[in-house]
């Protein structure tokens, strides 16, 4: 029987993206969860431990990957302005068409920034002796405190405020393209039965917009999980360990620790936690499929 | 020699099976029209035969060589498609050479098939540029010219006509037709118009829930169409179809139906009916009598209000209430505007006409 | 009717003076209260910028005297000059030249190789009949989505088993290996986009999975290449972690040439110079996203949500 090439040559050139996915990715994320159950310090060791949640029961124990769960919560709960503030960017955007292109543009920006150069940024502008601090005190307004970063207690909130002004305008532009997206009859029909911009919103539009607002919360909390770059940036986890996340836990655990075990448990964590906010999106994408058959 | 041929051909997607059993063959230098509604599944037939689909169980064959396992460049087809399908980063020059690329032609081959294509289909201007630089009818040309460059012995349509506004389909038509005759290739057609299956088919396959109802000429289709889905298919406006009773009483047949009685006694029957048999009796609007003109021996005469009429151009039809349902009966168009609602009008039915379908099987008797 | 009518108005030379003059429409105070809320925003987005901009350019006696918001005076260039040939980091001090340099090595291979890799893959699940690939997207979906420390260790002994580790070739196999899901979703889902009839054309026309993909899908795919090429480059020229991870002594990128300067550098911060140095490595992807902004926005927000 003649071969049939329409069947096997897609297979021959899907081979390396399915070679990069079994090694790269499913290979290495067992290798991973392998070495978190044994107790491999600078290299390897792949005997596994008596008690294999050796590396887990002292990792929960340790301080610094408490404060860095923590931490993780302030930051997620906190990066949740982004999206609030996102929304109400791309209201007002989209309801004042002047001057939209140039507003777009501006809020936009900081997303082509690298986070290092974010973080660069704001750590000067935090600086205590040449900051904004200073400049707010030698204008009279010596009631307040810009140097969040040099203590414990307000370090999470610098980093919240440059994750913002980093993020806000992604959030802006998938919330623009979800109100670009609603019927343009939906507004004229409110505006004909004279509902008020307020009960509009409340009532109609921000429930429309349930997929977009669940799409954003979910990739925030994806992106605030690996949250790694900004923190290196603005305080390099300090001071002491008061910004510590997962994401820093892990690689200072490995390159500074050398504990490849350790490591591969605070890994292990962060995946189980990336799953966690990740099944809602699974179960959104096949929610929204079906829903979107159910209207065709 | 093409003759393509099905051979139980079974297709199903899932739960869902589109085609059941289905055989059908046609030979050398048909122009075979695949007739139905849609999700009838004609055009999957098609796309099994194009390769694009392959068949759950089954056999297709083309020329005596079993094509089920080959892939579509391997089986010899050409195809034009309902969007034609041109591609529209490539001129009009560049889609009729692809069209050659599993064919392997030396250079000035090539040519001289593009030269020729564009020269039948008139399109030797349009050589430069892009498929959006052209209308719809031009797009069509070019379509066809694709498959055409190919010199293959069966050439597949699937709706090639659906985009075109109706004076160019008009006009395309009759150029398929031509080319077909010029040509004297092997056609298999999709198409969910009758009109484009009755004007240029040589053999139609009406085919409804995965299965040909029936297979024939245009003719045979038309004036004795195998059962009531057929009937009921064929024929604009429509054929009256109406359940009616066989009585039978001193060697004359007739139906009776809502208390006019229909002689069907030189019906040639394939199986002769029984007193009182329940039947179906299919009556086409066009071959009523004038109103009030009379018809030598006529089969029925009936004499109904008039429910309403509807012109369109050059026919009319007049809607006549008949017990509690319609009957339809063409016209003169010049004579319409004499009917208000309400009058009672007079049709005849001629003998030899009236179609009497099996009100169980729905078959023709 | 209706076209005649409109001919008619647009026909302003033969119009007679209007029976229902209207006067134009003046802004309305919401309006002007929108415009001036953004405008305040759009300054918070601005202020680091120009924060930076303004230091970059001060001299550290200007900058000692400590007023943030001041226009550099003298002006002067020289902590440009300085970030980009000597300014240290731990005790190399050859500034960020190198890191420059470093990243455009990376950056090409990485480029080609993930976006032949990925459109290739793309094209062969959205466009061919291959009974896994429902399964197979799923899984890339899923890849789209871990967290790099997960796969961090095992691509460590990889790339050193490859031994490329420490090079800027192992860096963009890296970058290429971690950005095959994602850009292979959005592949996929542009291609999916292209109608069925065209590709059952090619399918009889030529068949071959080269031939159809060379001759009429890629010069179909223009935008979406552009789209993928500028998030790609933003994306690998902002990373930082897989440059820190990957890179060795004198090949790492530019981002983390910059974090050495101003973050692990003691002694004296010359912030001048960190500010300069912080600017030279984000123009390259400023300069593209003043440039191509709409292509940038696509890409971002293809690259979130895919589906």
């Amino acid at each position: 029987m003649a071969i049939r090439w329409s069947r096997w040559s897609p297979q021959f050139a899907l081979a390396p993206a399915v070679a990069i996915t079994v090694v790269a990715f499913i290979g290495a994320i067992v290798w991973t969860i392998w070495l978190s159950f044994t107790a491999s310090k600078r290299f390897p060791d792949y005997t596994l431990q008596a008690d294999i949640w050796k590396q887990y029961t002292r990792l929960f124990k340790d301080a610094g990957w408490q404060i860095a769960l923590k931490n993780l919560l302030i930051l997620g709960v906190g990066s949740f302005l982004a999206i609030v503030f996102g929304f109400i960017l791309a209201a007002l955007i989209d309801r004042e068409k002047r001057g939209e292109g140039i507003f777009r543009t501006i809020f936009l920006y900081p997303l082509a920034v690298s986070l290092i150069v974010t973080g660069i940024a704001w750590r000067w502008m935090f600086n205590p002796s040449f900051g904004v601090q200073h400049f707010l005190h030698s204008i009279g307004l010596t009631g307040l405190n810009f140097d969040w970063l040099s203590k414990g207690e307000t370090a999470m909130y610098g980093i919240i405020l440059a994750t913002v002004w980093q993020g806000s305008g992604f959030y802006m532009a998938l919330m623009l393209s979800g109100l670009k997206s609603i019927n343009s009859e939906i507004w004229s029909a409110a505006k004909l039965d004279g509902v008020s911009f307020w009960r509009l919103y409340a009532e109609i539009i921000i429930p429309m917009m349930k997929f977009t607002f669940l799409t954003c919360a979910i990739l925030l909390s994806l992106g605030v999980v690996k949250a790694y770059d900004i923190v290196v940036a603005m305080t390099n986890g300090g001071p002491g360990q008061a910004t510590w996340v997962p994401a820093y836990f892990t690689i200072n655990a490995y390159w500074v620790k050398s504990n490849l075990g350790y490591a591969s448990a605070a890994a292990v964590i962060m995946l189980l936690i990336t799953s966690a906010i990740f099944l809602p999106l699974v179960l959104l994408t096949a929610w929204r499929e079906r829903s979107r058959e159910a209207r065709a | 020699m093409p003759r393509v041929q099905f051979e139980d051909i079974i297709k199903t997607y899932g739960r869902v099976t589109v085609l059941k059993n289905l055989d059908l063959a046609i030979d050398d230098g048909e122009f075979l029209v695949l007739l139905g509604p849609s999700g009838c599944g004609k055009t999957t037939l098609l796309n099994l035969l194009a390769g694009l689909l392959d068949v759950t169980a089954g056999r297709i064959s083309i020329g005596g060589k079993d094509v089920t396992d080959l892939d579509p460049k391997d089986r010899g087809l050409a195809m034009v498609f309902q969007s034609y399908a041109l591609y529209p980063t490539k001129t009009v020059r560049g889609n009729l050479k692809f069209g050659l690329a599993a064919h392997k032609l030396d250079a000035a081959e090539t040519e001289r098939r593009i030269g020729w294509a564009a020269k039948l289909l008139q399109i030797e201007a349009l050589l430069d540029r892009k498929p959006a630089q052209l209308s719809g009818g031009q797009r069509q040309r070019v379509a066809i010219g694709r498959a055409l460059v190919k010199k293959v012995g069966v050439f597949l349509f699937d709706e090639p006509l659906s985009n075109l506004d109706a004076k160019l389909r008009t006009e395309m038509r009759l150029e398929i037709k031509k080319l077909h005759d010029d040509l004297k290739s092997t056609i298999v057609y999709v198409t969910h118009d009758q009109i484009e299956a009755m004007t240029m088919a040589t053999k139609i396959a009406v085919m409804d829930a995965g299965v040909i109802q029936q297979f024939g000429t245009p003719d045979e289709i038309y004036s004795r169409p195998a059962n009531l889905f057929v009937a009921g298919f064929i024929g604009s406006p429509a054929m009256n179809l109406r359940p009616a009773t066989i009585a039978i009483a001193g060697g004359k047949v007739a139906a009776r139906s809502a208390g006019v009685d229909l002689d069907l006694t030189n019906y040639p029957y394939v199986t002769r009916p029984v007193d009182g048999q329940d039947v179906v009796i299919g009556l086409r609007p066009e071959h009523f009598g004038e109103p009030g003109a009379s018809v030598p021996d006529p089969a029925g005469m009936f004499s109904l209000p008039v429910q309403y009429t509807e012109k369109t151009g050059g026919d009319a039809t007049a809607y006549l209430k008949f017990g509690d349902s319609l009957i339809a009966t063409r016209v003169d168009p010049e004579q319409i505007g004499r009917f208000k609602q309400g009058d009672t009008i007079q049709i005849a039915f001629p003998q030899g006409k009236a179609h009497v379908f099996d009100a169980q099987t729905g078959r023709w008797l | 009717m209706s076209s005649i009518a409109e001919a008619s108005l647009n026909d302003l030379d033969g119009i007679r003076a209007p029976r229902f003059p209207r006067k134009p429409k003046g802004i309305t105070g919401r309006s002007i209260a929108i415009i001036v809320f953004l405008s305040i925003c759009a300054a918070f987005f601005c202020v680091p910028l120009y924060v930076i901009i303004t230091t970059s350019f001060k001299t550290m006696d200007q900058i000692r005297q400590g007023d943030i918001f001041s226009l550099p005076a003298p002006f002067t260039i020289d902590a440009w000059w300085s970030a980009w040939d000597n300014a240290c980091s731990g005790i190399t001090c050859t500034g960020l030249k190198v890191g420059f340099f470093n990243s455009l090595a990376i950056l090409f291979p990485s480029l080609v190789l993930s976006i032949t890799l990925s459109a290739v893959t793309g094209y062969a699940l959205a466009l061919w009949n291959v009974r896994w690939a429902g399964g197979f997207l799923f899984v890339l979906f899923i890849c789209a989505f871990v967290p790099f420390q997960i796969i961090m260790i095992p691509l460590i002994i990889l790339s050193s088993g490859l031994k490329v580790y420490g090079t800027v070739w192992g860096i963009a196999l890296v970058h290429a290996v971690l950005a095959m899901p994602i850009l292979t979703l959005i592949f996929r889902n542009y291609y999916k986009g292209i109608p069925q009839e065209i590709m059952s054309a090619a399918m009889m026309d030529s068949g071959s999975f080269w031939r159809i993909f060379r001759e009429i899908i890629l010069p179909m795919s223009g935008n979406i290449l552009i789209v993928v090429l500028i998030l790609q480059i933003t994306s690998i020229w902002n990373d930082f972690l897989l440059g820190l991870t990957f890179g060795g002594l004198g090949t790492q990128p530019m981002s983390v040439v910059l974090a050495n300067v101003v973050i692990t550098t003691t002694g004296v911060a010359a912030y001048n110079e960190n500010m300069a140095a912080a600017l030279e490595t984000a123009i390259p992807p400023l300069v593209i996203y003043f440039v191509l902004g709409r292509f940038f926005v696509q890409g971002i927000t293809a690259g979130a949500i895919k589906g």
